[in-house]
């Protein structure tokens, strides 16, 4: 439905270079990026405000080229609301509808019935971004854009209107393509994540895949992968197994993972188990802090990747504890619940064995 | 902060004060003396002086019309200095100073080569039965060409005040260009376009290079203030002179007010 191809544009100093999005009608599409990644003038190139110097914007299979704002169907949501400061908020949801009855139905759905006679000044910042989104949809677009529509919102808020949004999405089968700089809201929203850095896409695909297999390490670090390492693949398939006496040692667990496709990656001095297809030229290799477990004693589990090393720091962030470990002067990171890292009466010194299975080391 | 930065501060201050009040002197007294002196007779010959009667009105009237006429193409200029970027913008920009930095007589003669009876211009408006030079349209010609650099220069900032995503988001909405700048950009610009256009028209009534050259009859109250002054001497160039400051004084008061209620508004 949204289709953009190589599109190359700038605006002030943000710049867009050979950015391709594809998403299907219906979709909902989420482009993840820090500030200034250009994620705001990628939707206003979508919605015609903003020239490409080169590329194409097909929506629903027409080249919008030379295609006026007015004409494309397409609703715009900014950060701020941009809500018309002398208009009423009931004038500002009916400026654009396409008739009463779909002013009504926003008006129910986001609960701003209160706020229609109100002076948009006296307006939170929230309850702005509500009005803003009522104002879009009001016009039933084919497509919305949304750039950072719920920052404003405090946290309860934030969940019902994002439900709301994705209720309308489905209901009215609304293409829909939001910015956010917000890893977790593009998990719970999207079919597709886009990661736009310094104007270029490093990444697309379903936000999970995109999570658990980050294209470089780059993008790894950028999701927030908490270990990345360096080094080298020194076999792969059946000549794995004769590489070094670690894998030699754990030959038997090989039965539970595809032989063929098990790979040995060596990092310093560490030695890391993977398994699946490797990149071609793939240097590092990325565990994500959710995949190590840590434990006090050897007990054996059927995790691959098994070292030894001290506990350096134990930091709580409410529910999860990030626990850094030593191993062979290799800190690893590990989130565990907080529950059970109190059971482990972990702290700075211990010593611990860490695990991960082969399953959660990506190299890329 | 130490007691000598203080003192040094306050000297700094003090300084500062003095130097502005002195300056503040220099350009209030003459006013204030014109005011004070021929205020009231200024007032009282209103009844008995048709001429000067005659006067006020025709340079009201025609500050209105070159203030018009400046709005009418200003605006659609302002818009597009301050929303498009153009090859030859800043040249653009710089030649709208240039009215403002010539000479006023020089700026009257160079008009009067445009719009002269011997000139195309002024031939062809003159063929269609329209005479400029020595009519009120030489004073609205060389008023404009004075002072529409102002209104275009103050509106370009009214506009680019107005964050153009509120266009933008009016576009999405469905309005065309024209429909999104009278629907939002117009009235969301309108105090500075107001206040633009207040300016103005001060500056076209207080002008007399230029129209001295094109129109020295029918007379401004400028002109005809140094027609007295150099006819009849200063007692009766006085009186005409300090109706001018006075009628100077209106839009200064409007605008004033203008400001303080956006201050209010904010």
């Amino acid at each position: 439905m949204i289709a953009v191809e190589s599109l190359t544009a700038s605006k002030g100093r943000f710049t867009l270079r050979d950015v391709s999005v594809a998403l299907p009608a219906g979709g909902y599409g989420v482009v993840i990026g820090p500030a200034g990644a250009g994620k705001t003038t990628l939707l206003e190139v979508i919605a015609g405000l903003l020239r490409p110097s080169a590329g194409t914007v097909r929506l629903g299979g027409t080249d919008l080229r030379g295609v006026p704002p007015e004409a494309r169907g397409v609703g715009l949501v900014y950060q701020h609301a941009f809500l018309f400061p002398h208009l009423s908020v009931q004038d500002n949801v009916a400026y654009g509808a396409a008739d009463a009855a779909a002013v009504r139905e926003v008006v129910d759905r986001f609960g701003v019935a209160p706020l229609l006679d109100r002076a948009v000044e006296s307006l939170s910042g929230g309850e702005r971004q509500l009005v803003a989104l009522a104002r879009a949809l009001a016009r039933r677009p084919r497509v919305l854009l949304l750039d950072e529509p719920f920052s404003a919102l405090d946290p309860r808020r934030r969940a019902q209107v994002r439900r709301e949004v994705r209720a309308l999405h489905a209901a009215w089968a609304l293409t829909t393509l939001q910015v956010t700089h917000d890893f977790a809201e593009a998990g719970l929203l999207g079919d597709q994540a886009i990661l736009l850095d310094g104007g270029r896409v490093l990444q697309a695909g379903p936000p999970a895949e995109v999570f658990r297999r980050p294209a470089t390490p780059y993008v790894a670090e950028f999701l927030g992968a908490e270990n990345v390492l360096v080094g080298e693949v020194r076999g792969s398939g059946d000549a794995a197994g004769a590489m070094g006496a670690d894998a030699a040692v754990d030959a038997a667990a090989t039965a539970d993972e595809d032989a063929t496709r098990a790979v040995v990656f060596a990092s310093g001095p560490l030695t890391l188990h993977a398994v699946g297809d490797v990149p071609p030229g793939a240097r590092h290799a990325v565990i994500r802090a959710e995949e190590i477990t840590v434990s006090r004693d050897q007990a054996h589990d059927s995790a691959r990747n098994r070292f030894a090393g001290r506990v350096v720091e134990v930091a709580a962030h409410g529910p999860l504890t990030r626990v850094t470990v030593e191993v062979r002067g290799v800190p690893l990171v590990a989130a565990l619940t907080t529950h059970s890292a109190r059971d482990l009466r972990l702290e700075p010194g211990i010593a611990v064995v860490v695990s991960f299975k082969a399953m959660a080391v990506h190299l890329c | 902060m130490d007691a000598r930065a203080v003192s040094t501060s306050r000297l700094v201050s003090i300084a500062a004060a003095l130097a502005g009040s002195l300056l503040l002197l220099f350009l209030a007294a003459p006013v204030i003396g014109l005011v004070g002196v021929g205020g009231a007779e200024g007032l009282a010959r209103l009844g008995s002086d048709a001429e000067l009667r005659d006067a006020l009105l025709l340079t009201a009237l025609c500050a209105t019309a070159a203030t018009a006429c400046a709005a009418l193409g200003g605006v659609p200029l302002a818009w597009l200095l301050a929303r498009r970027d153009f090859p030859g913008r800043a040249v653009l920009a710089a030649c709208l100073d240039l009215p403002l930095l010539i000479p006023h007589p020089v700026a009257g003669i160079a008009l009067l080569l445009l719009l002269g009876r011997d000139s195309a211009v002024g031939g062809a408006a003159l063929a269609a039965g329209l005479r400029i030079v020595g009519t009120p349209l030489g004073i609205i010609a060389a008023m404009a060409f004075v002072a529409a650099p102002l209104f275009v220069s103050a509106a370009r900032e009214a506009i680019a005040r107005v964050d153009a995503r509120y266009e933008g988001v009016a576009r999405t909405l469905g309005d065309t260009p024209w429909r999104a700048f009278r629907r939002i950009t117009l009235p969301l610009a309108g105090r500075g376009l107001l206040a633009a256009a207040l300016v103005t028209w001060a500056r076209a009534v207080s002008e007399f290079g230029a129209i001295v050259v094109l129109t020295y009859n029918p007379k401004v109250v400028s002109v005809l203030s140094y027609d007295r002054l150099t006819s009849h001497g200063l007692s009766e160039a006085l009186p005409v002179a300090a109706a001018l400051a006075v009628l100077a004084l209106v839009p200064l008061t409007l605008l004033r007010a203008l400001r303080a209620d956006a201050e209010r508004v904010r």
